[in-house]
């Protein structure tokens, strides 16, 4: 253990380090600040356990499937299948919670399903040097259609106990968000997390320098398919059933939340914080602008500019520098 | 039915229809999820699943005509719309920011049979009365559902269309898009009629939105592949406009179909002389779910389930919807009229 003098000098610079990567994404922290207040403000319930709850299961889904963007957009990579995986997801732990499975057997055929069809198609990107926009947008019919031939209509179920659990009235969402957060950073540091940027980045300086860039492009996609089809057992246990296209419109949110975080569509750009306020910020706009009595046209309008707003903030401050 | 006027026709086909249903529940005093402690004034939640479809905008008109006339009797003071653009999980999010709210009835057209079914039922907890209609949710946990019924559409649908062409030939099935409740429970329902007649032989199917550009480059394709087509089995209004566009645009000569009363279809059914049957899912769905929220909350007991009759419209009354065609939009649908009366029969009489 050479290494722990050089990482307590790394751990004086951590702060400072973690600070000016947030540059980029100051604006976006305050603008989801003020709508945190202002939801708040006009909806005092959301103080309590419960309402807290609800509004973090709200958002969880939209958070891990704009981590699993983001962490393929970091290594220059990009996902159209998010939407199908989480709708796979959510049929597979729907037909076998409740079945001789069981709630573990069914968790673990979820993240199985999930890591070998995002390794397979990290596989196919990676190796054989294919577009991933095009391999996943493939992928999503296959896995779309995978999902709809396990149930062809919604239906299934989940255990009671495992959806109070997950969705009920205590915020376990939040703690569960929290515990993955943690093993991000946990993975960051791992010698695979820590080729994921360089991968992005440069991946031909990266592989000239000894980082393992495939191996880390395919580990992406691997944990990224892990977090979608995660998304879907829990949108299961949220709705207490399977829906073969429940999936479908986090494709493209997840991109908007990762671009709204800052994620760069050419790699090695962003931080994974971007991405998670970037979600939040487009499930917070939901529940504000219904307290503000906006219709649903005016919530179109609104909704844009907030966007527009929230991504130019940081590049006028730039451009005054 | 065919020289009766059409109101009266309805009328008693409703009759019919429900007396066979038989008397439902009547013992409850008060309805599912009412706790009485809810007054007029009231604020009605209408959580849509996606606005921007004729069909739901010409809903959506039912539902604002509807409340300006509850307002007037002061019942309600308020309607609160959400757009969910067609995600399920939006619409959960924006039912429970109505619950959050403290709305006291919610009217919802579901994004998914399955998915709601947990948020409905913390608002029919919280005594929110909670009238779903068009897609239904499979759960208890509502005041009332409201709906015709899918499966009875496909039925009457396939028979026509058999006797049409005389009990055998070459058809074409075209439905809605995959996995969804109402295409599926259609399509379910057509399958009795035709497994009776194994002479007619199924070509292809199409899944489609709802939608004529859609179904037309669908049947277009289907039309190069077969040369001999003798029918067209369509689940859906729009998908019967496209199918008839597609004959025409490729000089194919018209064939028995099956629709919905789109009026581009009605007018296409006209105009080229069509031997053709369809039926609807009427617009005052809409209506009539905030007026039955607003009884419940009054204290009437209301009916689980509300099972609204198919009208149905043949060559012998086609006329009557086409005359009134100009009071509907162009790409909209011609729903047969409606007024309190009739709601209140259909309440009384399930």
């Amino acid at each position: 253990m050479s290494t722990v003098a050089s990482s307590r000098q790394a751990g004086a610079l951590y702060w400072p380090v973690q600070l000016r990567r947030n540059v980029g994404v100051r604006g976006l922290f305050a603008v989801v600040m003020a709508f945190l207040v202002a939801y708040g403000f006009l909806f005092p319930g959301l103080l309590t356990a419960s309402g807290f709850a609800k509004f973090t299961q709200s958002w969880f889904p939209l958070a891990l499937v704009a981590m699993a963007q983001a962490i393929l957009m970091l290594t220059g990579g990009i996902s159209l299948a998010i939407g199908a995986m989480v709708s796979l997801g959510a049929v597979i732990a729907a037909t076998t919670m409740t079945g001789p499975l069981g709630v573990a057997g069914g968790a673990a055929a979820v993240a199985l399903t999930g890591i070998g069809i995002g390794g397979a198609t990290g596989f196919i990107v990676v190796k054989l040097r294919l577009p991933a926009i095009v391999v996943t947008l493939a992928g999503s019919f296959i896995i779309g259609g995978a999902a709809l031939l396990i149930l062809p209509r919604p239906g299934g179920a989940i255990p009671e106990w495992l959806s109070d659990l997950l969705a009920g009235n205590t915020p376990a969402a939040f703690v569960l968000l929290l515990l993955i957060v943690l093993l991000w950073k946990l993975y960051l540091a791992t010698p695979l997390g820590l080729s994921l940027y360089a991968a992005g980045e440069n991946p031909v300086g990266a592989y000239r320098s000894g980082v393992p860039v495939d191996g880390a492009r395919v580990a992406a996609y691997a944990i990224s398919g892990l977090l979608c089809t995660g998304a879907g057992l829990f949108v299961a246990a949220q709705t207490g059933s399977g829906d073969p296209v429940i999936g479908t419109a986090f494709t493209l949110n997840s991109i908007a939340a990762a671009v709204l975080g800052g994620i760069g569509f050419l790699g090695g750009q962003g931080t994974m914080r971007g991405a998670l306020a970037g979600s939040l910020l487009l499930s917070l706009m939901i529940s504000v602008m219904f307290f503000l009595g906006f219709t649903p046209v005016a919530q179109y309008v609104a909704q844009g500019l907030i966007i527009i707003g929230a991504v130019a903030i940081p590049q006028f401050r730039k451009v005054q520098q | 039915m065919t020289k009766s006027s059409f109101f009266a026709s309805a009328s008693a086909l409703c009759l019919g229809l429900l007396l066979s249903l038989g008397a439902g529940s009547q013992a409850n005093a008060a309805a599912k999820c009412i706790k009485g402690d809810r007054k007029a004034p009231y604020t009605i939640g209408w959580a849509n699943i996606y606005s921007v479809p004729t069909w739901m905008k010409q809903t959506q008109g039912t539902i604002e005509a509807e409340i300006e006339t509850l307002k007037k009797q002061g019942l309600v003071d308020k309607l609160v719309v959400t757009d969910a653009q067609g995600d399920a999980n939006v619409q959960i999010q924006q039912i429970q920011s109505m619950i959050d709210s403290d709305v006291d009835a919610i009217i919802l057209i579901a994004g998914s049979s399955t998915a709601p079914a947990r948020v409905l039922a913390d608002a029919c907890a919280k005594g929110i009365a909670i009238v779903n209609f068009d897609s239904l949710v499979d759960t208890d946990q509502v005041t009332a559902k409201v709906n015709t019924d899918s499966a009875q559409w496909g039925d009457q649908a396939a028979k026509f269309l058999i006797d049409a062409i005389g009990g055998k030939g070459k058809i074409l099935v075209l439905n809605g898009p995959a996995g969804v409740s109402v295409s599926d429970d259609r399509r379910k329902g057509a399958d009795a009629a035709l497994k009776a007649h194994p002479e007619v032989t199924v070509l292809a199917e199409t899944n489609t939105p709802y939608n004529v550009a859609p179904a037309q480059e669908a049947v277009t394709s289907l039309l190069f592949a077969n040369s001999e087509i003798d029918g067209i089995l369509s689940l859906g209004g729009a998908l019967s406009a496209g199918a008839v566009l597609a004959l025409d645009k490729q000089g194919r000569e018209q064939v028995p179909i099956t629709g919905e009363n789109a009026r581009q279809f009605l007018e296409l059914w006209k105009e080229k002389g069509l031997k053709s049957w369809a039926t609807m899912q009427p617009n005052w769905l809409g209506a009539f779910a905030a007026y039955t929220a607003v009884q419940a909350l009054e204290g009437k007991d209301v009916p689980a389930f509300v099972k609204i009759p198919l009208p149905v419209i043949d060559n012998s009354n086609i006329d009557q919807y086409l005359a009134r065609a100009a009071d509907f939009p162009a790409d909209g649908y011609i729903y047969s009229p409606y007024d309190e009366e009739l709601f209140k029969k259909l309440l009384a009489e399930q």
